[in-house]
């Protein structure tokens, strides 16, 4: 699993952000660095939505934060438009901040207790230099409709909205960037049940208002495959399978794929799930496994997996997977 | 069956009014924080008017018979040199609160945004400023208020720097460690991503959130530092004219005035008492109010 | 029929607090078989976690504690006065959503479990001892030896909940009810515990009370599922009809707005507007009126019971989905274009999305 490779990308001229071998070390203690994520490489097209899925500590939300460079990179590449946001600095990257958002995990951490809503979601405009005068009130207001937040109540402050509110708020807020790509962190996990509907439905509605590019890392599976046209599945730092989210679905290649699509609770017939079985836990990120990182509960695993990184290859059109022994799928479901 | 499912009806969202939690209680200060401010009202109040009150100056002497008991002339009676206590106690006010009030701005306005940038930016800049903290609370601090007011003189202004240095430490740290808490929050990453500068990041996000606790703190520091000029006079450190409540309990705990007049000690220490524990209960009362909930349930 | 092991008889719970009193939960009842696993499923707030921490005396003291528990014939709330020391963790224990929360981080594992028989079987230290590493090798710890001398920190998130899984198994109790035991953990080990807890629960003929939010995991798992919602049981029946027939609104909705692993990407969800009441105003009405579908003017002016056949399935719905009288509701919902509440509905637009 241990996809390093550029196989995956597209050569296609829509292509609006690609990651190139991506690595992100974080040190711990003194000469031990947990290996959040080493050399992963992606591409998302203009319109798409890309789904990252794994599960806690595949390096998943590593990858969103480091797009938008909220943490250090260690090398690769993030190319938006011709640019890599890995060289820039200063005052180069804040010009570029507005083309990428985030929505948060947590609603209500994400949001200033101490502000008032209005204020959270006009803070870009006025960063930018706007913000005064009746159009950016009008668009601030237009927004919160948008959203599903009564303009009335942008007098109030965070914590008189509930978890679904303030994501909606929270999503106002990117948008009034006027976004090109919205990376969307775990964006419903901390929301009750029955309201992560509404959230998601919301982020495909203003996907499509606003035009936008979507990244969305969760590690709900069901929910991924939702909202998305392209899923990678992550894990300890590498992808282990790309592909459209049908196909990868229906025919997982990869055993840990397969793995994850086997733990869900309620296993949908029309997914093949045969040889899911997986054992053991997650080896630590600090001494990731020689080889394929997987191999310690890879059911497959032989000499070759602890000695050799797999590359990632194609095993169909744009379905790619990094493994020495892929999991021969039967094409009649 | 599952086809009819399919047909079933769909929610207007943007439609939908949602209910509101109102905070159902308001919040309240209460009654005790209220009581707490009108005495700090009252005190600074007579501190201000000292000069214009209908009182004796602070160091006039003879007034009346020395140590000669509260009465309706003099409330809280004479000191030893015959001295009005009720005029000396507002006129020490005067010293008492401004070396208590400067003494915290200094420590605000220096160690607050000290405090925020260290926990802001952290790493080296963080570790020197923490280094620089951590000296000033291990340095004993009646050294440095004899090594100070010694080199200088021993005046209002030097008396409240003496405290303002002491002040520093504490309420950087508590910034410092605010701001750390802050800092991770998604919010304060949110306004990253939107592109605003740090130094708005700090003033905007990080500020509003961090000065209660320091507020709160401030509160309290002052009446260290109101308890701490009383110190400093024991050792003959605190300001050398006029009074001070210090300087008066000094007086009054010599062993002959206190075996004749009980009171001239205890209307300043009443005072300090009453003040003190005026500015510490508000502190605690302003904590928990600005406590905000922070989520919906 | 025998006695159920568990019989919960119209429990109300109610904290006071600041912004009123939360009426967290209204009037629950419900019988446990002996040997039976019941899942209760509901959204935070809906009083599934408190019902759990009534039944196991875990409640601050300022809640106001309404109504009857009875296990195995003795009266659970008169137990809870008597401070009876050896019924909670012995008979009846419960685990955890967070296992950092139920171990204590600077003791070492094995003596948190060695600590559990000596107090309430009175163990010797070194029989203990051995006996928590029996345990931890039941519940499927690798090394059990190696691990009752590790630290809690040193453990993995879900060796952490096995081994408070073991703690709660030290005694043989005949009820455990798990909160939320796997929503800590990661899909992969999430399926690994929910064996477990399965197997143990066969093995031993322990009833098993499973909380959680989580759909998925109640099916498959349980042979009964109740659904609560504002701090009523809103609908219970066998798991499989509740899944395949439900009856209740919203246990419908909320099984047709989760996204779901076989349909094709984008497709449209189909939400439940709104959101959960606030436990502090409830009014005489159902609780789930505002957000429903079909609700008409009687279920704004009374609050429907538990009826339905009671063991078999039981609803507390005035216009059950998937039956005439609900469909006519919807119906009459539909052509007015809003509910007796006041929530606008349309029909769903093919391809809309």
């Amino acid at each position: 699993m241990a996809g390093t490779g550029l196989a995956p990308l597209r050569d296609r001229p829509d292509v609006l952000l690609r990651v190139e071998e991506l690595t992100v070390e974080f040190p711990v203690g003194r000469h031990e660095v947990v290996h959040a994520v080493s050399g992963i490489s992606f591409d998302v097209a203009e319109g798409e939505t890309l789904g990252i899925v794994g599960e806690s500590g595949c390096g998943k939300s590593t990858v969103a934060r480091s797009i938008i460079r909220l943490n250090e990179i260690r090398g690769g590449k993030v190319v938006f438009e011709g640019t890599d946001l890995v060289k820039l600095k200063g005052e180069a990257l804040r010009r570029q901040r507005p083309n990428l958002q985030m929505i948060f995990q947590d609603p209500i951490s994400s949001l200033n207790p101490r502000r008032k809503v209005r204020d959270v979601i006009s803070e870009g405009v006025r960063v930018w230099g706007g913000g005064k005068g009746a159009w950016s009130q009008g668009r601030i207001d237009e927004l919160m409709h948008a959203v599903g937040v009564d303009p009335r109540f942008g007098d109030r402050r965070p914590h008189q909205f509930s978890g679904g509110q303030c994501q909606r708020i929270g999503i106002a807020r990117a948008l009034a960037m006027d976004p090109k790509v919205l990376i969307c962190d775990e964006p419903v996990s901390a929301l009750d049940v029955s309201v992560q509907a509404q959230v998601l439905n919301l982020l495909e509605d203003m996907k499509k208002r606003y035009g936008l590019t979507l990244l969305f890392i969760s590690h709900d599976l069901a929910v991924v495959k939702n909202v998305s046209d392209r899923i990678i599945v992550m894990y300890l730092g590498k992808a282990c399978e790309i592909g459209s989210a049908d196909e990868l679905y229906e025919h997982p290649h990869h055993p840990y794929t397969r793995a994850l699509l086997a733990s869900i609770p309620e296993p949908a017939p029309t997914v093949d799930v045969s040889e899911g079985e997986i054992s053991g836990e997650l080896p630590s990120p600090i001494n990731p496994p020689k080889g394929c990182r997987f191999n310690t509960r890879c059911p497959h695993a032989d000499g070759i997996c602890l000695e050799v990184e797999p590359q990632m290859e194609a095993v169909g059109e744009d379905h790619f997977i990094a493994c020495h022994h892929p999991v021969a799928v039967s094409i009649s479901v | 069956m599952a086809d009819e499912k399919a047909t079933h009806a769909v929610a207007v969202f943007d439609e939908v009014p949602e209910p509101f939690s109102e905070d159902v209680v308001k919040r309240r200060l209460g009654i005790g924080f209220w009581v707490a401010i009108s005495w700090m009202v009252l005190i600074t109040a007579l501190a201000l008017l000292a000069p214009v009150l209908p009182i004796d100056g602070q160091n006039v002497i003879g007034a009346g018979s020395k140590l000669s008991a509260p009465s309706l002339h003099h409330l809280f009676g004479t000191d030893s040199l015959g001295r009005d206590v009720f005029a000396r106690t507002i006129w020490g006010s005067r010293v008492s609160l401004s070396v208590g009030f400067i003494a915290i701005a200094a420590g605000m306005l220096i160690g607050g945004p000290l405090g925020i940038i260290a926990g802001y930016f952290r790493g080296k800049i963080d570790a020197v400023v923490s280094f620089v903290f951590l000296s000033l609370l291990s340095f004993p601090s009646l050294v440095l208020a004899l090594m100070i007011v010694n080199s200088l003189d021993r005046s209002l202004k030097v008396v409240a720097l003496v405290l303002g240095i002491l002040a520093i430490a504490p309420i950087g740290r508590l910034a410092r460690a605010n701001t750390i808490v802050y800092a991770e929050r998604e919010f304060v990453q949110a306004a990253r991503v939107i592109g605003a500068k740090d130094i708005r990041i700090m003033v905007r996000e990080i500020l509003p959130n961090v000065l209660i606790p320091m507020g709160a703190l401030a509160l309290l520091g002052m009446a260290v530092a109101i308890v701490a000029e009383g110190a400093l006079a024991f050792l003959g450190l605190s300001v050398k004219q006029g009074a001070t409540w210090g300087k008066m309990i000094l007086e009054g705990s010599d062993i002959r005035t206190l075996r004749k007049g009980t009171y001239v000690a205890m209307a300043p220490i009443l005072v300090m008492f009453l003040t003190v524990l005026a500015l510490n209960y508000a502190g605690d009362r302003v904590r928990s109010y600005f406590d905000v909930r922070e989520t919906a349930f | 029929m025998a006695e159920p092991l568990l019989s919960v008889k119209d429990l109300c719970v109610r904290f006071p607090t600041e912004r009123g009193v939360v009426q967290a939960v209204n009037g629950v009842s419900f019988d446990l078989e002996q040997g039976a696993t019941l899942g209760i499923v509901g959204e935070s707030g809906s009083g599934k976690s408190v019902t759990a921490k009534t039944l196991m005396n875990l409640l601050p003291r300022s809640a106001e504690v309404d109504g009857s528990v009875v296990f195995d014939g003795r009266d659970v709330r008169a137990l809870a006065k008597s401070h009876e020391n050896h019924f909670w963790g012995v008979q009846m224990t419960m685990v955890f959503q967070d296992p950092m929360t139920s171990l204590n981080p600077v003791k070492r594992c094995g003596e948190q479990i060695a600590e559990t028989l000596r107090y309430h079987l009175g163990h010797k230290k070194k029989q203990a001892i051995a006996e928590a590493v029996e345990l931890l090798g039941q519940v499927g710890v690798p090394e059990p030896a190696k691990r009752v001398r590790q630290y809690p920190h040193e453990l993995s998130g879900g060796l952490r909940q096995r081994v408070v899984i073991a703690m709660a198994l030290a005694c043989q109790p005949r009820l455990l009810i798990a909160d939320e035991p796997t929503t800590a953990v990661d899909v992969t080990v999430q399926k690994l515990l929910l064996d477990l807890l399965d197997d143990l629960r066969r093995d031993r003929g322990m009833s098993m009370i499973l909380i959680t939010h989580d759909l998925g995991v109640a099916r498959g798992r349980c042979d009964e599922v109740a659904v609560m919602y504002a701090g009523r049981i809103v609908e219970r029946a066998g798991t499989e009809t509740l899944f395949t027939d439900s009856r209740h609104p919203y246990t419908d909705a909320l099984l047709r707005s989760i996204p779901r692993i076989d349909q094709p990407s984008h497709t449209r969800l189909d939400p439940i507007p709104g959101r959960p009441p606030d436990m502090t105003g409830l009014l005489p009405r159902c609780a789930y009126a505002p957000r429903c579908r079909y609700a008409q003017a009687d279920c704004l002016t009374a609050i429907p019971e538990l009826g339905g056949i009671v063991g078999l399935h039981s609803f507390a719905c005035f216009h059950p989905a998937n039956t005439e009288r609900g469909e006519a509701a919807l119906t009459a919902n539909l052509d007015a274009g809003e509910t007796a509440a006041g929530l606008r509905i349309h029909p769903i637009v093919e391809g809309a999305h």
